[in-house]
């Protein structure tokens, strides 16, 4: 019951958000200088895709818009559609629609994202709790340094390296494309290396601050093997925290890495959003936003499911559950 | 040393790691018996080391800390010679422990039933459905009513007393021979600290051996037999309670029980100890007293301490009591 009026708050709440970023991004187009038929004529055809002539395009976006129609109606024009997962066609792809690109592009990259996170979480637990309890040793001082070198390297060197290691020198992996799994490979690899560092100094902190906490400590005075009690008095509960930081992470890699993506040509949301955003695709330019917006707010509502989930404290408070009293 | 004790401790040395200085010595030759079924209070102000003292011997001092000294016999054994393998045997099994505050020393995230039966089965005392039935009992003895239902609950949805009651029935689940309360009634409530006292004096009259830290002659008095006083880091003085009370002899003692509320209970004015302890980093040449002391002679209480009989059961670590006596 609790749990129902927490989520239809939620819900009431994201449509608001939806509506605002709606608002912000239509303003913020308008305002943007340029627009589709211009930046196609500046180029004349030359790096038109699919040849579509900028007269007819022209024609297309008056025929759904009305060339003649209010700002404000075509920002209401929009919503109608949008509100029905319907985003009209693409400017620059012009025979495709917009939530069609998303469709097939938006699996692309959360596939990517997923298996990224889920890799820098392999990689940054261990290294986190393994720093942890060798705190302020030589061992924790080159973990950490290694861990900063990594953080600090752009993805799109890693992916730019690894192709040149990977790819060029070893053979080993193909140097991009998206038709099996093999191509996953690199581009997980790149993205997974960055969230990894931050992934593990969460945990590093994380894990210090609960070791010191005195259930550890109370723990360890009930004979628990050192081992034991690590994982599940410290690791479990500095594992919590984490989910704060990793949801967040998923939702930037699920809308798209732009670079990777160019590097490696994986057809994902990221490489859609840049070219619309370079071409003034109004249509794309709103869906994209708009879905990235509502990613971002669903991963966030999920991240805090899953933290009520795990800490009972929250979901006795949030699910409204009076067990025991 | 004598025949009935159940731990005897002898010249106990802690000393804490320091970055860029000397390390420091928290705890510095120590000395004390338990009677088997009796109760012991250390008492003293905060980082005297009586806390610092029990922790040696059970084992789970910080990384910083180092044992660098003395014994800690235990059914034949020396606790601080038989290494950590060993200890975590006796650990949790054999001498247990009660903390300040079961908000801090019961893990937020694992149900009652989870804590009061992992050390069962950490030291193989009995199969999982037997811990459950020893928890539930357990429960039921420190008084907590439907045991078979609270045994489910996380420790947060209990009050505050019956959460330290929780704490007690966890480290009394083992049966131990001898249970440690580091301060077990500071942290609650005035009413909850009788019930608190009494459910421990209850447990010694069962037989087990308790000691009791504090840093409140009147709780030390409600139920313990003998008495160690600490100052920075030393014994200062050693009595059965009763001579305790009634004939302080080392000044500090004095001091200590004449700034009590509730050991006066004379209508006498407090009389609270002038100055403060001393830092350890810095601690007074001699008797660590010796410059709060109102009757410090010079240059004999900055120089030297020694600890003198006084009597059966009975010591001080002052030279002037000898001349009094």
């Amino acid at each position: 019951m609790g749990l129902a009026v927490y989520l239809g708050k939620r819900a009431v709440r994201l449509v608001l958000s939806l509506i605002a970023v709606s608002i912000l991004t239509f303003t913020l187009l308008q305002l943007a200088p340029g627009n589709f038929a211009d930046l196609q004529r500046v180029n004349s055809g030359a790096t038109n895709f699919g040849g579509v002539g900028t007269e007819s395009m022209v024609g297309e976006l008056e025929s759904r818009y009305g060339a003649d129609v209010p700002v404000w109606k075509q920002y209401l024009i929009f919503m109608k559609g949008a509100v029905v997962w319907d985003f009209g066609p693409s400017y620059k792809y012009a025979s495709r629609n917009v939530q069609d690109i998303i469709s097939e592009a938006f699996p692309v990259s959360a596939t990517l994202a997923l298996l990224a996170v889920l890799l820098a979480l392999l990689i940054a637990v261990p290294i986190g709790v393994f720093a942890a309890l060798r705190q302020n040793t030589k061992t924790d001082h080159a973990t950490m340094f290694a861990v900063t070198l990594g953080h600090a390297l752009p993805s799109y060197l890693t992916a730019a390296f690894m192709i040149l290691l990977f790819s060029a020198t070893l053979k080993l992996l193909p140097s991009g494309g998206w038709n099996g799994p093999e191509d996953l490979i690199l581009p997980v690899l790149a993205l997974s290396l960055g969230p990894a560092a931050v992934l593990a100094r969460y945990v590093r902190s994380s894990m210090l601050e609960t070791l010191r906490e005195e259930y550890v400590t109370a723990a360890l005075a009930k004979g628990g093997p050192r081992r034991t009690v690590i994982i599940r008095h410290a690791l479990r509960n500095s594992l919590i925290p984490l989910v704060t930081v990793a949801g967040p992470l998923l939702a930037a890699l699920m809308t798209g890495t732009v670079f990777v993506e160019a590097l490696l040509r994986i057809p994902g949301l990221g490489l859609y959003f840049a070219n619309a955003a370079a071409s003034r695709d109004m249509p794309l330019l709103m869906g994209t936003a708009m879905f990235f917006a509502l990613i971002l707010m669903v991963t966030n509502l999920v991240v805090d499911l899953i933290y009520g989930l795990l800490d009972p404290r929250i979901r006795t408070v949030g699910g409204g559950s009076h067990d025991g009293h | 040393m004598s025949e009935d004790a159940l731990l005897s401790v002898r010249e106990l040395r802690t000393t804490f790691r320091r970055e860029g200085a000397e390390p420091l010595t928290a705890v510095d030759g120590v000395s004390f018996d338990v009677r088997r079924g009796q109760a012991l209070a250390i008492v003293g102000e905060s980082g005297s080391g009586k806390s610092v003292t029990m922790r040696s011997v059970m084992g789970i001092l910080p990384r910083t800390a180092r044992i660098t000294g003395g014994q800690a016999l235990f059914g034949g054994r020396d606790l601080l010679a038989i290494g950590d393998r060993e200890l975590r045997k006796v650990r949790g099994r054999e001498i247990a422990m009660v903390f300040q505050s079961a908000m801090e020393a019961m893990n937020p995230t694992l149900t009652l039933e989870r804590q009061l039966t992992e050390h069962l089965l950490w030291h193989g005392i009995c199969n999982k459905a037997e811990a459950r039935k020893r928890a539930v009992r357990a429960l039921g003895d420190v008084g907590i009513p439907d045991p078979e239902k609270r045994i489910r609950t996380y420790p947060f949805q209990l009050s505050g007393g019956m959460r330290q009651r929780a704490m007690i029935a966890m480290a009394m689940v083992t049966e131990p021979a001898l249970l440690i309360a580091d301060e077990p009634t500071t942290a609650v409530d005035v009413t909850v600290q009788r019930q608190i006292l009494d459910l421990l004096a209850e447990l010694k009259n069962r037989g087990t051996g308790v000691i009791m830290i504090t840093h409140d002659l009147g709780v030390a008095r409600y139920f313990c037999d003998d008495a160690v006083v600490m100052y920075a880091g030393r014994v200062v003085e050693r009595a059965p309670m009763d001579r305790l009370l009634d004939d302080p002899r080392h000044p500090y003692s004095v001091g200590l029980l004449g700034s009590g509320v509730e050991v006066g209970g004379r209508d006498l004015p407090l009389r609270p100890i002038p100055g403060s302890p001393p830092d350890l980093s810095h601690r007074p040449e001699g008797c660590p007293f010796h410059p709060r002391c109102a009757q410090a002679e010079l240059p004999r209480c900055a120089t030297e301490q020694e600890i003198l009989t006084i009597g059966p059961g009975r010591d001080a670590a002052c030279w002037k009591v000898a001349v009094d006596a």
